[in-house]
């Protein structure tokens, strides 16, 4: 009770000193002209302060909007520079391109502590999304839908030990599996490079096309030092372009001759 | 000092600062002023609250009937009324609070006394010069002018304190 009123007290205070300091102010502004034009400039100055700050605290929260804006509009562009490819003169036959769909989605639940990483993206069935889908950054794949619901889809991250992409080091070199490291965010490790094939350290490494998941070209990683596996073959490091600790909107690719290629195989 | 003698000197000592202000013109340096350490010496028994609406008319009056800038002295002289409290707290100890005493040189010692004007003068002259100037003077003047006034409202403090500030001890 003595706190509540000790407190009252002090803000009577405040309020009271407040209520004299401005009016001696108003006082002084209104009997001398040239403390009128500093007080009026550090009014303003607040002022202008207050209001910047204001502005960044509103564009913080609004950053989420544009952030799902820019991933409507890159996703647009993406599919805008799909169809023109198709108009240009067909430059590598073994291109895929086309015969994918593309799905933006948002991950709502992804894990990165673990040796069986998986997310779950908010687009399901309904959205036209089908297991065994890719799902892909600009900077590199990210995982593969393994389930599918209504209006979301589990997928195992690429940051899952059971997860091997086909890559090609640089655009026209030897084909391997890559594979996570299991250590980092951004590391993995691309398999089975003949001792033959030449590389050097900086190579960009991409997908091959050699998967009915994937397209081809997307870059994934930069090549770093190797080591020679039993004699045989080449293992060497890779820089993932796309670091997981910084992911959120990915784009669904789907094969849309899967099934017919599934056939065939059987 | 009772209460009704405090507040006679009280007044004395306002219409002399006003004669201060209207007469005694040194220099450009020298603000003489002698209200804060009106203010501090204001009986401890009389509220925050009741300090600061003492400031507010002491200042107020001094504006009206002095020379200068309507508002300054108030401007300045209201936040002493806010922090005496407080200060006479960290300066002089929470047993002279709880007790309803005043301070005195005598009681406290010359070493105390002297910190508390220091501070009161500065709040007050460091509002009042940085609005009299209006941003519009060098900051070496300000200075100077700081430093020149803080020493000399002090020396005046000391003369006053044990006017308005006396060893009320048998």
């Amino acid at each position: 009770m003595a706190g509540n009123r000790n407190i009252f007290q002090k803000v009577l205070n405040a309020a009271i000193f407040i209520l004299m300091e401005v009016a001696a102010l108003n006082m002084i502004s209104h009997n001398a002209a040239l403390q009128n034009i500093w007080l009026s400039r550090g009014a303003h100055r607040i002022m202008g302060a207050l209001w910047g700050t204001s502005e960044s605290v509103r564009y913080y929260f609004s950053l989420r909007k544009q952030n799902e804006a820019l991933a409507e509009e890159n996703f647009d562009l993406r599919q805008q520079l799909l169809r023109a490819g198709k108009n240009l003169p067909v430059e590598r036959p073994d291109s895929s391109a086309g015969a994918f769909t593309y799905i933006p989605a948002e991950i709502s639940v992804i894990s990165r502590n673990k040796q069986h990483n998986y997310m779950i993206i908010n687009k399901g069935y309904e959205d036209g999304i089908q297991a065994n889908s890719g799902i892909i950054t600009g900077k590199g794949v990210i995982g593969i839908i393994d389930a599918v619901g209504k209006h979301h889809a589990y997928a195992l991250t690429f940051m899952n030990t059971d997860v091997s992409i086909s890559a090609r080091l640089g655009s026209e070199g030897a084909v391997g599996p890559l594979v996570w490291d299991g250590l980092s965010s951004s590391g993995a490790i691309l398999k089975e490079i003949p001792l033959q094939f030449k590389y050097e350290p900086g190579d960009t490494v991409y997908t091959s096309g050699y998967s009915s998941i994937f397209p081809s070209d997307i870059p994934l990683g930069i090549a770093g030092d190797s080591r020679i596996i039993n004699g045989a073959t080449n293992e060497i490091k890779v820089r993932l372009l796309q670091d997981f600790s910084a992911l959120r909107y990915v784009t669904v690719v789907h094969n849309n001759n899967l099934e017919e290629m599934e056939a065939l195989l059987q | 000092m009772r209460k009704s003698s405090f507040f006679f000197v009280y007044a004395l000592m306002v219409i002399a600062q006003i004669l201060i202000c209207n007469y005694f013109h040194l220099t450009s340096f020298v603000m003489l002023s002698i209200l804060p350490v009106l203010v501090l010496c204001i009986p401890i028994r009389i509220s925050t609250t009741g300090s600061l609406l003492i400031a507010f008319v002491t200042g107020f009056v001094v504006d009206l009937l002095a020379e200068g800038v309507l508002g300054l002295n108030t401007l300045a002289l209201v936040p002493v009324g806010l922090i005496r409290i407080p200060l006479i707290r960290l300066v002089f100890g929470e047993d002279l609070i709880s007790r309803n005493e005043d301070f005195s040189v005598r009681k406290y010692g010359f070493g105390k006394v002297t910190l508390a004007i220091l501070i009161v003068q500065a709040v007050f002259l460091i509002i009042y010069i940085l609005a009299d100037g209006a941003g519009t003077r060098p900051i070496e003047f300000n200075a100077i002018r700081f430093g020149a006034s803080l020493l000399a409202g002090y020396l005046l403090s000391l003369i006053l304190i044990d006017t308005l500030a006396p060893d009320t001890r048998k």
